[in-house]
């Protein structure tokens, strides 16, 4: 088995396993707040398992890698900012 | 004096050709789209919508099931770029098929669910929380659609011998599509099922 394949089937494994992680974190009994950071920290890492391995974007220049994680921290931004209105959104 | 000499093409993209740029970039205004529709769920559900607890409505295992599927796709289409990229015409044909077919059972256990739902009242307009699922969930939805057909498009080209050890660009363009699709299921799976 060459090297890439090996690497492949490593990470689908890993995959499935955080996913059933993932199912048994919504049905434990944690606080919500931990549950949601857990949950969130599982989903980010299954994304750039993703990304880095099958998408083979470790292999791109740091420009395209730039171009691709800037809109992340952007997109937080703007749904913080967006929560923060929203106890706000009864007036006028 | 010419000047295009001194330009370096695509240089601070490396090896990366025009169309994978452009799959690129078509991902990250793709991936927008589906933040703009998941940020919207989250502000309805911030702002006092009624939102069942996990599993109190949707199928959990089934749903987790189906995400496994959609990995396993993901990784039908690497191997598939893997075998072209040794040369290996049917192993590229063979592993296309096994992709379409799981991105098929993943829409027809899609459709299913939507099947079950609608006998049981939870429609587009029971609630603010089934619009947010159904339209977060068909938008996905349709991409997996469109890249079963995709996947076709250049299953039938494979047949007919275009790609070769020294030409799979368009198999890796494809590649980059499928798995954000996959990728950005990860999201819509842990936001719209679990959290």
């Amino acid at each position: 088995m060459d090297d890439h394949k090996s690497i492949y089937i490593k990470n689908a494994v890993w995959l499935a396993i955080l996913t059933l992680l993932e199912v048994g974190v919504a049905f434990l009994s944690i606080s919500r707040m931990g549950q949601i950071v857990l949950l969130f920290a599982f989903a980010a890492t299954k994304m750039m398992m993703v990304a880095m391995i099958y998408m083979h974007l470790r292999y791109e220049t740091k420009v395209l890698q730039w171009i691709l994680f800037i809109p992340i921290p952007a997109g937080i931004l703007f749904t913080v900012a967006l929560m923060y209105d929203i106890p706000f959104s009864w007036v006028g | 004096m010419n000047q295009t000499q001194s330009i370096p093409l695509n240089d601070p993209f490396g090896k990366a050709t025009n169309g994978k740029l452009g799959m690129w970039l078509f991902i990250i205004v793709d991936g927008l789209s589906f933040a703009g529709l998941l940020i919207a769920g989250g502000a309805l559900r911030a702002g006092g919508a009624e939102w069942p607890v996990a599993g109190e409505i949707l199928n959990i295992p089934l749903t987790a099931f189906n995400t496994f599927l959609l990995i396993c796709t993901s990784f039908t289409m690497v191997m598939a770029l893997n075998a072209i990229q040794k040369g290996d015409q049917s192993g590229l044909s063979k592993f296309l098929i096994y992709t379409m077919l799981g991105g098929i059972l993943f829409l027809g256990i899609q459709a299913w669910e939507y099947h079950h739902f609608i006998l049981n009242n939870f429609v587009l307009t029971t609630s603010i929380y089934a619009s947010v699922f159904y339209v977060t969930t068909c938008f996905h939805g349709l991409h997996v659609l469109s890249g079963v057909i995709y996947i076709a498009c250049i299953l039938r080209a494979a047949n007919l011998g275009v790609y070769s050890a020294d030409n799979w660009n368009n198999v890796e363009i494809l590649g980059l599509f499928w798995h954000f699709v996959d990728l950005v299921w990860i999201l819509v799976f842990t936001i719209i099922y679990l959290i």
